[in-house]
């Protein structure tokens, strides 16, 4: 144990969440930079229960799988009674990229970005996974533009018809509405809304269901798309949260996203259905025209970097440049001295 | 317009030259102290024909006739919907046709014919063509880019011109000075009688000014970059940038399972496998659960690894 806590040098402090903090570091053998991420120990009584239940769940499904596009668990060590996981180093999350306003995101930005995302999905839910909290900030992106999904605190296997399942999961904004109504058995559905919600943000650059409260956000929602009725969602009243709403008309998307042609619509149509039956899986929609037109999604090294990374590989290109023409002319002071 | 009155307080122009007259959608005037009087609160009737109206809808009267004024406002509105433009018709019929109906409604509803269903015919275009309407409203149509074009060639000409001008009054200046002082000077060094020497300069500088003749201005048709105004010569588009990637095509996951192929949905329902799972729930069904995913999962859990040997692992 106490080798692997030396293998990784620690390089900086990255972030803080609710359950741990994460660390850039260095892995010593084989010199790539990593993320750490030492799990908390949480109050006494979470303590006592022994390993955080986040972690655990990511324990247990990361080591399972691997795919490009899902964040890769390297290293598992606990020192003490301290649990730290070492994962891929990613430079930044799509939150960032939208809320950068200096990026222009186009199309086949865009495609890119959902493409990655969806094959990553597509595989984690043909391996019985619900990933449950996807958004923006949990979809990473690395400098060499490879989306990975990352996060998986609140991942859970599927498809077991006899174990509940709690419907507090995703961020409010990108909860499907079946889940603010209290669905307490669902499938990769909400995952598929998550990502509607994530596509329509990157083009508006703006969420588009900021909900205040769960009621306020199906308020939100219904404003677009209309109430549920029994028709275009049988069994919707039977929800065990079900609540009547004053009714709203549908409005056509085309008014909402005025710039997006009308297979980028379709997709958004897909995957935004209030009927969770209804809306799209990942294979569905990886086979819609969108993803086959032009434009190609943009590649990897095309995409673009928030301000600050491009800063950092700046200055990095520009030591580089400085080193080369100390080596010419053998180092500033002496050019200095010529006069 | 001189011997108008309001109608209201019957102020004419003669006692009191300040008088504006002012006019609303419905064309009946009003003096600028009435409508202020009446419409203190923003809004009120028009003491006419009792329609109505908004105080900030109230303009100046540009036309002595109150009816132009009411065809122009009209004319503003109806435009705005039907604003379809030549491009937008496959053929001159089509748009002539086109143009000949908007011209009924705004005459129907500037002379008050049969306004309810003309209402209604505007109504019914604008919730049928309600995209085309958004679309074509920031689009220019041909003539008025057209009319950009011209504004701006001629921008410039006047600009070349005015430069020009001031070219030569400046160049011009400048000869006088150089000749006035080539007189003096011949004045003051040549031995030649005074009078001679000035009647040689006053023929040659008339001589000049005979053969001075203007060349003419060149005309700018081209940008400074070469590209030469107007859409005429721009047939095709600007190039792609083509550093695309390659197009992505779907192939669908697979795994090895190390057992026999599970069956696909279509066969959970057809062999009757769903048979022995229980059903979904109306409750279930409505948050997106279906007994097939149950089991599918089952059946794929059962299936994976029936034919996994220890010869695999024995490698190591």
């Amino acid at each position: 144990m106490t080798n692997k806590l030396k293998r990784y040098e620690k390089i900086e402090f990255l972030g803080e969440g609710q359950f741990a903090t994460v660390y850039k570091a260095r892995d010593t053998e084989t010199d790539n930079i990593v993320a750490v991420k030492k799990i908390k120990l949480g109050s006494r009584q979470e303590a006592q229960d022994g390993i955080n239940r986040t972690a655990l769940r990511e324990i247990k499904l990361l080591q399972e799988i691997n795919h490009k596009n899902l964040i890769g668990l390297l290293d598992v060590f606990g020192h003490m009674s301290n649990v730290s996981l070492v994962f891929d180093f990613m430079d930044t999350d799509l939150e960032i990229i939208i809320k950068d306003n200096t990026i222009i995101l186009t199309t086949a930005n865009i495609k890119s970005y959902v493409l990655q995302t969806l094959q990553g999905l597509e595989y984690l839910h043909l391996n019985w996974i619900l990933h449950r909290d996807l958004k923006p900030n949990n979809l990473l992106v690395n400098s060499s533009g490879v989306l990975k999904i990352g996060d998986f605190g609140l991942a859970k296997l599927y498809g077991s018809p006899n174990r509940v399942n709690t419907h507090q999961v995703v961020t409010r904004w990108y909860r499907a509405p079946e889940l603010l109504f209290g669905a307490k058995q669902y499938g990769t559905c909400i995952d598929m809304w998550a990502v509607g919600c994530i596509l329509a943000e990157l083009l508006l650059r703006v969420p588009l269901f900021p909900g205040e409260s769960d009621l306020d956000q199906l308020t939100k929602i219904f404003s677009v798309f209309g109430n549920p009725t029994e028709e275009n969602w049988p069994g919707v009243k039977a929800l065990t949260d079900y609540v009547e709403f004053k009714t709203f008309n549908s409005i056509p998307l085309k008014t909402i996203f005025t710039a997006a042609a009308d297979d980028l619509l379709n997709l958004i149509e897909g995957l935004l259905v209030l009927n969770p039956i209804k809306r799209k899986e990942c294979a569905e929609c990886l086979q819609m025209q969108f993803f086959s037109n032009k434009p190609a999604p943009t590649i990897g090294s095309k995409l673009p970097l928030p301000q600050s990374i491009r800063k950092i590989k700046e200055n990095d290109r520009q030591s580089l440049k400085r080193k080369l023409l100390d080596a010419v002319d053998g180092g500033s002071l002496s050019k200095r001295l010529l006069f | 317009m001189d011997d108008f009155t309001c109608p209201r307080c019957r102020t004419s122009k003669f006692q009191n030259p300040s008088l504006k007259m002012m006019v609303n959608v419905c064309g009946h005037g009003l003096c600028e102290s009435c409508v202020d009087l009446l419409f203190l609160k923003g809004s009120g009737a028009c003491p006419e024909c009792k329609i109505p109206l908004r105080r900030n809808n109230f303009r100046v009267q540009l036309f002595e006739d109150a009816t132009v004024e009411k065809e122009v406002d009209i004319r503003k509105r109806v435009l705005r919907d039907f604003n379809k433009k030549e491009e937008d018709f496959n053929s001159l019929k089509e748009y002539n046709d086109y143009l000949e109906e908007v011209e009924n409604i705004i005459f129907n509803l500037s002379n008050n014919i049969d306004i309810v269903n003309t209402n209604k015919k505007i109504e019914q275009y604008k919730r049928d063509n309600r995209e085309q309407i958004l679309k074509s409203k920031g689009k220019m149509g041909k003539d008025e880019y057209e009319l950009e074009e011209l504004l701006e060639i001629e921008k410039q000409m006047e600009e070349a011109r005015k430069k020009e001008i001031q070219l030569e009054e400046t160049e011009a200046k400048k000869k006088r000075i150089r000749e006035k002082e080539a007189l003096i000077d011949e004045l003051m060094f040549s031995n030649v009688d005074a009078k001679n020497i000035v009647n040689t300069f006053t023929q040659q500088a008339q001589q000049t000014k005979e053969e001075k003749t203007k060349a003419p201005v060149p005309k700018v048709t081209k940008f400074s970059t070469g590209i030469q105004f107007g859409r005429a010569n721009q047939a095709s588009f600007l190039p792609v940038p083509t550093d695309e990637g390659p197009l992505y095509n779907y192939k669908p996951v697979t795994f090895p399972t190390d057992g026999p192929r599970p069956p696909i949905d279509q066969e959970i329902v057809e062999k009757g496998f769903i048979k022995h799972v229980r059903g979904e729930t109306e409750v279930e069904r409505a948050g997106g659960f279906r007994s097939n995913i149950a089991c599918k999962r089952a059946l794929q859990d059962a299936l994976m690894g029936l034919f996994h040997s220890k010869k695999v692992s024995s490698v190591y």
